[in-house]
């Protein structure tokens, strides 16, 4: 589905990734782990056009993103949610989500000055917030909203745009443990039901629980791809890696 | 001859210009905050220097008494003004700062009268001949004080205390904070020094044109935006260069350009161009 | 009666400007200081085009055209430069036009364009057509701050980075909220001249760029009711009461400060704050 190649992204002199590479299937949901400053959402930047790398490219479907501009990439069925949050937030919550499951009527400038009604948009809006137990805050506006809500908000506003392919950059830093869980059950069960996901997260329990491969990346270079259990036995990537992860796990 | 005679001209309209801007792009620099009443402060230095002049006979008198008291009106201005909108949008402050200014002339007309005022007797008018050409010694004043002050705040920046604390937090305010600087202290530093400035380039001016007018800070206000921009905001060495690229294009230009464009918009044209190039002006910082 | 004919003229035309000014600076929060050149360039090309013999209503169409070309060129600016930087570059646009109008012999000049044809409907019936049209703009904003557009605009307004990475082409709403902002502008300033008969570059100022801003900021950014309210008071008030015109510009000054620091949402923000603090109280006296 999602193709990765030769990505190489130097920023100021300093290499963050180096010649990275790999594939999301249809239906899969990857996982893509690393520690602190390792490229991960570089990565993902690279991939939604917002950095652009020295070298490489970028396929959707076999199409190639290279060429296209942030929004086409959009577009064409990428859903982002960001580590950073970035709710509008003159807007309450239910329209954040309202707004972009109406990307068909904004795709032209022309069909989103005759289009009028927002009922729809709302509804599926409502709907959507449920799926992540977040709809008693829909007519809330998001300035005082804990992090927690506001991941959880831009995860829905990405799944509002029914991607192709879900990308998740740390939805579940910020949440409670029992949050946690009950939002990666919620990722198992859209990815069951279909839904391609690249999932970035430092909560390694529920990534080796729920993701079926797993990609690691360390100071910008892949140190290691494969099932989830098999790769975290590997004793070089504990060694580079969960040094410093594992009490994450662990805790 | 008239080729020289135009370098000198620019020189000294774009040291006016520096004067004004280097105060605009410091409170830039400082507050991200685009100070369009900065040349309020210009119109009113004009004003005191020319009634304290009349008053006492010494005009440097005047120019003195004119930028201390216009740089205590900048710190009263930072004060009642800025302080309380300064984590708004950037927008909120700029257009309160074009209500100021506005506010700002219609008060000196109201006090002044709409016709201006002149100095009683008004001195430095000498012609001398330098380098060929004839300048006042008025002009020779404006570009000796123009110098002078830009000097001073140099060395005033690179060797005080308080000068470097100011230089490093115009350049990062959030690292100095960190690094123990009192920021609020410095902004009214700030303020004082770059009002100051501008009552100096005032007082020059109504010394030049013997006459200060309630809008002689309309264009001087507009045009020292567009030379902190192409300075590239809060670069203080930029806006230097930029002032005196500005002052002689333009005197230039009313030459050569005279029938297509008016001179006051040269500036204009200059920073649309450059801008449309370098959307972060001719000497962006970082 | 004639003067209040007149009154209600100007009325109508600054509030067909200010509404043209809050598509671009209300509903897509894009800062612009040099709209009145855009009045001025749709009341260039109409008057020129009338006094060449083209009918009224072509001359005035031909004016919207015009200034909305040159608000999408200075849309493409918004597209390169952001905040501050186009604010200052919109106030350049401006402060170029009035140097070259002032230097053609063809637009007048310094002289201005004196004797533009009256477009024969009588005093009453421009008013009325011009405060028709002032309907129209504010229905037509009123509709577009509800259609998906406007909801796009404020989604623009409020984070474009973010609004890309939902997939907005950010860059084609800017421009469109730049050539529907202008085309009225033009229609504002075509409908001025055929109103007062003469312009000259002095008409279309800086002033005038912040006159027409202040009624989009003092009514609230993006509020059509809060535009309307204030582009009828400002208008209004310094011919009424003429020790007001004496100190227009104090007023508007002082105003513009004022409201900055008190409440930057404008007329519209106080409005809808003792709305909520009343509805508040009621809340707590019944609860
Ligand atoms: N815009 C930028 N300019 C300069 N350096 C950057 C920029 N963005 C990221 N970096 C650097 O690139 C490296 C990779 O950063 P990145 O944010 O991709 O890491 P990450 O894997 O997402 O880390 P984290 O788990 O903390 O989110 C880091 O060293 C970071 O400092
Ligand atoms: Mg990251």
């Amino acid at each position: 589905m999602l193709r990765v190649d030769n990505i190489t992204v130097v920023f100021g002199g300093v290499t963050a990734v180096k010649d990275v590479a790999f594939g999301v299937k249809n239906g899969e949901l990857l996982g893509l782990i690393g520690p602190n400053g390792a490229g991960k959402t570089t990565l993902m930047r690279v991939i939604t056009g917002t950095v652009t790398p020295v070298s490489g490219s970028v396929s959707l479907i076999n199409t190639s993103l290279d060429r296209k501009s942030s929004h086409e990439r959009i577009r064409a069925g990428i859903g982002l949610s960001q580590q950073i949050v970035h709710p509008f937030r003159s807007m309450t919550v239910g329209e954040n989500v309202a707004y972009a499951a109406g990307y068909a009527k904004t795709r032209n400038p022309l069909r989103s000055i005759l289009s009028y009604s927002r009922k729809k948009e709302m509804d599926k809006a409502r709907e959507i917030l449920k799926l992540l137990d977040i709809e008693e805050v829909a007519e809330a506006t998001p300035t005082n909203l804990p992090l927690g809500y506001l991941k959880r908000l831009e995860v829905a506003r990405a799944l509002a745009l029914q991607p192709k392919i879900l990308l998740l950059d740390e939805p579940l830093a910020g949440l409670n443990q029992m949050e946690a869980r009950k939002l990666a059950d919620k990722l198992l069960e859209l990815n069951r039901l279909g839904q391609t996901i690249l999932l970035i997260e430092h909560n390694l329990s529920e990534v080796i629980r729920i993701c079926g491969r797993i990609i690691v990346i360390d100071n910008g270079i892949k140190i290691g791809e494969g099932e989830p259990q098999k790769v975290m036995r590997d004793p070089d990537i504990r060694s580079a890696y969960l040094g410093e992860g594992y009490n994450n796990a662990a805790s | 001859m008239l080729f020289v005679n135009l370098c000198m001209q620019g020189l000294l309209q774009g040291g006016i210009y520096a004067l004004i801007a280097i105060g605009l792009t410091l409170v830039y620099g400082l507050l991200r905050i685009l100070h369009v009443a900065h040349a309020g402060l210009y119109t009113l230095g004009g004003y005191i220097a020319v009634i304290v002049t009349n008053t006492t006979g010494s005009f440097s008198l005047g120019l003195m008494t004119s930028m201390l008291a216009v740089g205590l009106v900048g710190m009263v201005i930072y004060r009642l003004i800025y302080q309380p909108i300064l984590d708004k949008p950037p927008f909120v402050a700029l257009i309160a700062s074009i209500g100021l200014f506005i506010a700002l002339e219609e008060i000196y007309r109201i006090i002044f009268g709409p016709y201006g005022i002149t100095f009683a007797a008004v001195p430095l008018q000498g012609a001398v001949n330098f380098a060929g050409t004839y300048l006042r010694e008025c002009e020779i004043a404006a570009v000796l004080l123009a110098t002078l002050l830009i000097a001073a705040l140099t060395l005033f920046t690179k060797h005080s205390r308080i000068g470097i604390a100011w230089r490093a937090t115009v350049t990062d305010p959030e690292m100095s904070q960190s690094f123990g600087v009192d920021v609020v202290k410095v902004r009214y530093l700030n303020f004082f020094i770059g009002s100051a400035m501008a009552a100096g380039a005032g007082s020059m001016v109504a010394l030049m044109n013997n006459l200060v007018e309630p809008t002689m800070g309309s264009v001087p206000s507009y045009k020292a935006l567009a030379i902190i921009v192409l300075g590239g905001l809060g670069n203080v060495r930029g806006t230097l260069i930029a002032a005196l690229v500005i002052g002689i294009a333009e005197t230039f230009g009313t030459i050569y350009l005279g029938d297509y464009l008016d001179r006051d918009s040269i500036a204009f044209a200059f920073l649309i161009l450059v801008l449309m190039v370098k959307p972060t002006g001719l000497f962006a910082k970082g | 009666m004639e003067y209040e004919i007149s009154l209600l003229t100007i009325m109508g035309i600054s509030i067909i400007g200010a509404l043209s000014l809050n598509i671009i600076v209300g509903f897509c929060g894009q800062i612009s200081l040099g709209h009145a050149a855009f009045l001025g360039m749709g009341a260039y090309t109409s008057a020129i085009l009338t006094k060449m013999g083209v009918p009224f209503a072509a001359a005035v169409l031909a004016g919207m055209v015009v200034a909305a070309i040159f608000g999408i060129l200075v849309g493409f600016a918004s597209l390169r430069v952001r905040h501050d930087f186009l604010a200052i570059t919109t106030m350049g646009v401006a402060f170029l036009f009035l140097g070259i109008v002032r230097k053609q012999e063809f637009l007048g000049g310094e002289m201005g364009i004196a004797m533009i044809p009256d477009p024969g409907l009588g005093k009453v019936g421009y008013m009325i057509l011009v405060l028709l049209l002032a309907l129209a703009v504010a229905l037509f904003s009123i509709y577009l701050k509800r259609s998906w557009m406007g909801f796009t605009f404020d989604v623009v307004a409020d984070d474009e980075d973010t609004a890309t990475l939902i997939g907005i082409d950010v860059s084609s709403y800017k421009l469109i909220a730049f050539a529907i902002g202008t085309a009225f502008a033009g229609l504002a300033g075509a409908l001025y001249a055929h109103h007062v008969k003469f312009i000259d570059p002095e008409s279309f100022n800086f002033v005038e760029s912040i006159t027409v801003l202040s009624m989009v900021v003092i009514g609230g950014a993006g509020s059509v009711w809060g535009v309307i309210i204030a582009a009828a008071a400002l208008s209004l008030f310094p011919m009424w009461f003429q020790f007001i015109d004496q100190y227009k510009l104090l007023v508007y000054g002082g105003l513009l400060c004022a409201i900055m620091l008190f409440s930057p949402d404008g007329l519209s923000g106080i409005f809808t704050r003792s709305l909520a603090n009343i509805r508040g109280r009621e809340s707590n006296a019944s609860g």
